[in-house]
């Protein structure tokens, strides 16, 4: 699969567009008016809405005016396999945080990406798991007092 | 008392031991950040400031500057000795730092950029010393309207000088200003485009956005090169950094313009990476030594260094003295100055001067020890970039996740910086800058407040804009920076093109 830098052009400008118009209805909730008092609240992020409307817009002209020979693809079939295949244990990694605790989903997130992205030897990337939750339990917990989310296991374990 | 009084106040103030501990500690971790790609120093900064809510506030941004000096530093490290810019401000640097490197000179240009880049990075602070007194009395001047006018010139002058397209910019720009909107409404308490969703009734941090758009985005472009670091060798003996030094004095045509280049582009909103890339361009137009740019001239380091540090350097005085950050870290570090309770702008010069001069002389004090520091941690770096990036990437999205969730200890922020990393991603791969989106954000409620408290004040009326000579002569110049894309069009079919070689390589270099 390979998407063409034009394709990738317009697919955000349109997004952009999208958010525009969101913006600008959700600034219409709080009045756009002026009133005695000055602009309402809605007045400012309305126009706001409407300046990313008419960039997004005009980034779609430009793309469709400008010639398209010798430009390199938005992304191809590898790169976005790459960048997908580092992005999915990224989301599991913050379900899994956000379900079990910080240190439990850092634990599975380094010793996978460790062992089968990263190459290394079952016990190595266990290993390394371990090293990194201890050191950031030291560094957030100990040394800087800012604790991290610790989940319903390491709550029921008597770790707060 | 004159700057120089209060200057040496300042010392008194960051010349303690535990100062100079923290300004160690401080550079050591923005070398880090400089160094690996993925972590540069805006995302570095706003990492590591949830860690200084409880600290006081002169050791905080001693600390976070600190940081920024590190960060810049390490930049330069790995441009020079892997070819790979750890930080958007050092690429130019890549193009004879690491010829120079491979011609076995690899010391040398180390030490000219470092040299160089302290140079720089003093000279920038001096400027600071001698005008920021003067700038924060005159903006003691300034109302609602001029405040406004002030904003609308920063934000212009983006759009103006911006090298890509100036509608990218615009969304941008404009895209950071919604998410400025998010949340309860400063004036009337209202809650704004948050659709009922209750995560969005605090607003959105700024802090989340530049982990996520600079971090993660930063990160997932790296990933998809697959990159591997092919280094270049270099055994540091001091006989060779002292007599790289002696060599100094003969570059003083090349160090005193591109100081000059990175002050201007540091204190208007231009950026240290813009800085580099016009000082480098410039040197190879008035250099003697200008046709041997590109294959390694020692000019061809000195001049994107020198700027890019002086330049750096010189964004924190508009940032200080004015509350209108020159870079994305400057931003960064303003959204700190007022999590921690302080107003950055005039005021905090009669407010808090121990604040203000014990930061600028943490900054001469900082700069020379980052010198040091960057020296002597050469071989270290080296050794720890030898680690594949199979390996690295994983490690710092831990950090960047962490790093999200300690900002507030909300879950959902996490959900935020991974949809921040995807829109970094697309907007880096597209020529979308982030430095406006960012700057937008963080003076996204200080822009439209005055806008309203100007409009209040005047009942309504767009006249104040142009009431007096001064608001007047700044809306002028913003609307002028506006055009100035148009003008430049015009001008480019009239056929005079004034917009240089090196920005068109700057864009190319941006999507890389």
């Amino acid at each position: 699969m390979e998407i063409s830098r034009r394709t990738g052009e317009i697919g955000a400008a349109i997004v952009t567009a999208l958010l525009g118009i969101i913006v600008c209805y959700g600034s219409t909730e709080n009045g756009i008016q002026w009133d005695s008092s000055g602009p309402q609240p809605g007045y400012f992020p309305f126009y706001i809405g409407c300046l990313i409307i008419f960039g997004s817009v005009a980034t779609i002209i430009q793309t469709l005016l400008r010639r398209r020979d010798g430009e390199e693809p938005f992304v191809d079939a590898e790169r976005l396999r790459n960048v997908v295949f580092f992005f999915l244990p990224i989301i599991a990694f913050a379900a899994i945080s956000i379900w079990l605790g910080l240190y439990i989903g850092i634990f599975i997130y380094i010793f996978f990406t460790m062992w089968i992205p990263g190459k290394m030897k079952l016990h190595n990337a266990l290993l390394t798991a371990i090293i990194v939750v201890a050191v950031n339990y030291i560094l957030f917990e100990v040394l800087f007092t800012v604790p991290l989310l610790k989940g319903p296991i390491l709550n029921a374990l008597g770790i707060y | 008392m004159g700057n120089f009084g209060l200057l040496f106040e300042g010392f008194g103030v960051a010349l303690t031991s535990y100062h100079i501990m923290i300004m160690v500690v401080g550079v050591l971790l923005g070398l880090v950040v400089g160094v690996l790609p993925g972590l540069g120093a805006p995302n570095g900064v706003s990492l590591l400031l949830p860690l200084t809510f409880t600290m006081d506030p002169v050791s905080a941004i001693i600390l976070l500057t600190s940081m920024y000096w590190g960060a810049l530093f390490g930049g330069s490290t790995t441009s020079i000795l892997f070819n790979i810019p750890g930080e958007p401000s050092s690429v130019a640097t890549t193009f004879d730092g690491y010829p120079m490197a491979k011609q076995g000179e690899a010391v040398r240009a180390l030490t000219l950029a470092f040299c160089s880049a302290g140079i720089g990075a003093l000279t920038g602070v001096l400027v600071i010393t001698l005008l920021s007194g003067w700038v924060a009395n005159f903006a003691l001047r300034f109302g609602a309207a001029e405040y406004f006018a002030v904003y609308f010139l920063a934000f212009s002058s983006f759009i103006g000088m911006s090298t890509g397209s100036p509608f990218k910019t615009l969304v941008s720009m404009m895209l950071g200003f919604a998410c400025a909107t998010i949340g309860a409404d400063t004036i009337s308490g209202e809650s704004r485009l948050t659709f009922d969703f209750e995560e969005l009734i605090g607003g959105i941090s700024f802090l989340i956005a530049v982990i996520g758009l600079f971090g993660l985005g930063e990160l997932l472009t790296t990933m998809e090169e697959n990159l591997e670091f092919h280094g270049v060798k270099a055994k540091l003996d001091i006989r060779t950094i002292l007599r790289t030094m002696a060599e100094l004095p003969r570059y003083w045509a090349s160090i005193l313009r591109s100081a000059a280049v990175g002050i201007w582009m540091g204190i208007t909103p231009g950026g240290p990476t813009a800085a580099s890339f016009m000082s480098y361009a410039l040197g190879r137009r008035f250099s003697k030594n200008g046709a041997n740019f590109g294959k390694g001239a020692p000019e061809g380091v000195i001049s994107p260094e020198t700027a890019d540090h002086s330049a750096g350097s010189c964004a924190l005085l508009p940032m200080l003295a004015l509350g209108i950050p020159g870079s994305a870290t400057a931003a960064v570090m303003m959204g700190g100055l007022m999590i921690w309770g302080l107003a950055p702008g005039p005021m905090l010069f009669t407010q808090r001067p121990d604040f203000v001069w014990g930061l600028i002389a943490s900054m001469y004090v900082g700069n020379v020890i980052a010198v040091i520091l960057v020296l002597a941690t050469v071989p270290l770096f080296a050794f720890i970039l030898r680690a594949p990036f199979r390996i690295m990437g994983p490690m710092i999205t831990m950090v960047c996740i962490i790093g999200a969730y300690t900002v507030a200890s909300h879950t959902f922020d996490i959900w935020l910086a991974l949809v921040f990393g995807l829109v970094g991603y697309v907007f880096k791969k597209l020529d979308y800058p982030l430095a406006p989106f960012v700057l937008a954000m963080v003076l996204g409620h200080n822009a439209e407040d005055s806008f309203r408290q100007a409009m209040l004040t005047s009942g309504g009326s767009a006249s104040i804009f142009w009431s007096n000579g001064l608001v007047a002569t700044m809306m002028f110049l913003g609307v002028f920076f506006l055009l100035l894309p148009l003008i430049s069009l015009v001008l480019r079919r009239a056929g005079i093109n004034f917009r240089s070689r090196a920005i068109e390589k700057e864009a190319e270099a941006g999507s890389v």
